[in-house]
């Protein structure tokens, strides 16, 4: 709690609390989703819960720490081609596939985060950037893991692609309440109180390296759990969609859009950017992305901070107005 | 010895164009603190721009270097001042999503007017080269390097004798200070974004001598961009040429890579990056300010 007492009120470390409500109603309205048997729309909500779990991943290093990485689509991709070995090994288990997942990216993370998270700001970023571009060429290289080819993995009947969406849906809420309850025990405030002033923190006897470690393989292990149930429901891993550029933006765009270092910007971030990409594709088959980078352009303009500042926000427009000003040149 | 030459050569020719595409990287990133997403979709911008006028007019792309210099400058200098100067000091990561966005407009742009089909230059002098020594020069890559170097050398002297050079170095020191001595921080900023964006796209021209063009052909660039000037050392000229050529030669040589572990056989041709990155990681933790980098707070 020492910590803590730098960081501020409890309930600031999460967010406001009647958006986490929010958040979770809304959670729970998903589980309906496949009693609309409709393939589209249970693959549309299983995605953005995909997207969802791994911005979560990347809040906790990204938002909670302060350590902004560029590479957590690697902890995806580690996921992912766990499930598609087990497959190839004839195990065809969700609960296997992110058991292992789980297993293999803290590993991963613990292995590679010792010697990175040494490194301050954007060093670390683009180290984080080059571990994953690095595991792309990996497996594109490997051929157990199908090289460039990639592997398919068992392919998903009906009652199955159901489960897929239940598993991810779990994974998701998982995601969702580890971080409010990490937020606010002493391991988050740890976390918070890197981010504010590292040489601060260590003073206080936090180990700054213990730490960073513990948050970036627990982010990593979400983005991990992701990819697994991904896989198998997807029928098919190779290294353009278990590492894809997208899977590796989207989330950081979600978070800081929803807003960073809250326990419901990932999850509402992803929704909105989701819902925003699935209707322009919709409408404009053609332009789709035109229109979702300029829609994106104007958020990041009028609502720099995301929009968890516009929930916190006192003052009314003139103090909005002047909080921009206080941003331009 | 020969092989060690050839690759050595390899490296440096390749590692001039590189340095190029990192160094308009660089100089935003260090003088204003933006990861500049858009930067890979400023090259494609001066790519397409070369092609076009090679295919609708057959101006070699040598000569469109210049044009899509200035054409892509005050492209730039409009986008920094009408876009992105209205959040450049919110947190970094606002013009990191913003950068993205752009990028994203840019190239569904360019599907749109050029379609995704993957284009070409084909100059007379394409295929030509030349041996020194056992060693085998293609005549496009040396003209690539040359150019490459030249425009590093006339930024770097521009950088630290102009007015407007030494405004943007002050500006990138403090900016408080530099407004203080009058210094106009949004024109400086426009300035500095625009030749982000010019060097992008000399670089895009030079690049349709050696490679084909698509509407996403930035992205691999602005990636190795983003590496080689964290190699050399943020926001220094010197940081983004020496990263550039040591980011060549290493992924050169790593060609030459061929081992089998556990009956896994690994050729290098396809870990030239991951070697070239494993180098990167090794360089950061040994000097966590790139090879030229300063120890300063």
């Amino acid at each position: 709690m020492k910590a803590g007492a730098a960081v501020g009120r409890r309930a600031g470390i999460t967010g406001k609390r009647w958006v986490f409500i929010s958040t979770l109603a809304i959670m729970g309205l998903l589980l309906f989703v496949p009693s609309f048997h409709n393939d589209y729309i249970n693959l549309t909500f299983r995605n953005i819960l995909m997207y969802a779990a791994m911005s979560y991943g990347w809040n906790l290093i990204g938002g909670y720490t302060g350590y902004v990485s560029f590479g957590n689509v690697a902890f995806f991709g580690i996921g992912a081609y766990c499930s598609a070995v087990l497959s190839k090994t004839g195990i065809d288990n969700v609960f296997a596939d992110v058991g292992l997942a789980l297993v293999m990216c803290a590993l991963f993370a613990i292995v590679v985060g010792l010697p990175i998270l040494r490194l301050r700001g954007h060093y670390f970023g683009i180290a984080t950037l080059g571990v994953a571009l690095g595991l792309t060429d990996l497996a594109n290289n490997l051929d157990f893991v199908g090289g460039s080819g990639g592997l398919n993995l068992k392919q998903a009947d009906q009652a199955h692609f159901y489960l897929y969406y239940y598993a991810m849906w779990a994974v998701t809420l998982v995601c969702m309440l580890a971080t409010f309850f990490i937020a606010r025990s002493k391991l988050g405030y740890a976390f918070v109180a890197i981010r504010e002033n590292e040489e601060a923190a260590q003073v206080l006897g936090i180990s700054p390296t213990r730490y960073k470690v513990i948050a970036w393989a627990l982010g990593g292990m979400m983005g991990g759990a992701a990819g697994a149930v991904f896989a198998p429901a997807n029928g098919f891993v190779d290294p353009g969609t278990a590492f894809a550029v997208d899977n590796n933006v989207f989330p950081i765009a979600m978070a800081i859009l929803g807003g960073m270092g809250t326990a419901s910007g990932p999850f509402i971030g992803a929704l909105l950017l989701s819902g925003v990409n699935e209707i322009l594709q919709e409408k404009f088959l053609w332009l789709h992305s035109l229109f979702f980078g300029a829609i994106i352009v104007l958020i990041v303009v009028f609502l720099p901070r995301g929009l968890m500042y516009l929930v916190g926000l006192r003052g009314g427009v003139r103090r909005w107005l002047s909080d921009l000003r206080a941003f331009r040149v | 010895m020969q092989l060690f030459l050839q690759n050595l050569v390899n490296g440096i020719l390749s590692g001039g164009i590189l340095a190029l595409v990192a160094l308009g990287f660089s100089l935003v990133y260090g003088i204003m603190n933006i990861i500049n997403l858009a930067h890979g979709a400023y090259i494609m911008l001066g790519a397409y721009l070369a092609w076009q006028l090679f295919t609708s007019f057959h101006v070699d792309p040598m000569l469109s270097v210049p044009l899509a210099f200035v054409v892509l400058f005050a492209f730039g200098y409009v986008v920094q001042r009408t876009v992105i100067n209205r959040v450049v000091r919110a947190p970094v990561l606002a013009t990191f999503l913003l950068t993205f966005a752009l990028s994203l407009v840019f190239v569904t742009i360019a599907l749109f007017i050029w379609t995704g089909d993957t284009r070409g230059v084909q100059t007379s002098y394409a295929g030509a080269n030349f041996t020194l020594a056992g060693v085998t020069v293609p005549w496009a890559k040396l003209l690539t390097l040359v150019v490459a170097l030249v425009i590093t050398g006339l930024l770097y002297l521009w950088l630290h004798r102009s007015k407007t050079g030494r405004a943007i170095r002050a500006t990138s020191m403090d900016v408080g200070a530099a407004q203080m001595v009058g210094v106009r921080v949004a024109h400086v900023y426009g300035i500095t974004y625009g030749l982000g964006a010019g060097l992008a796209g000399a670089a895009g021209a030079l690049l349709t001598l050696s490679y084909p063009l698509t509407p996403t052909m930035g992205d691999p660039f602005l990636i190795k961009g983003f590496v080689v000037c964290v190699l050399g050392g943020l926001g220094s000229v010197e940081g983004a040429l020496v990263g550039g050529l040591v980011y060549g030669i290493i992924s050169s040589f790593a060609t030459q890579f061929d081992v089998t572990i556990l009956g896994q056989h690994l050729s290098g041709t396809g870990l030239q990056d991951v070697v070239a990155l494993i180098v990167l990681l090794l360089v950061l933790i040994v000097r966590p300010r790139g090879l030229v980098g300063r120890a300063t707070a």
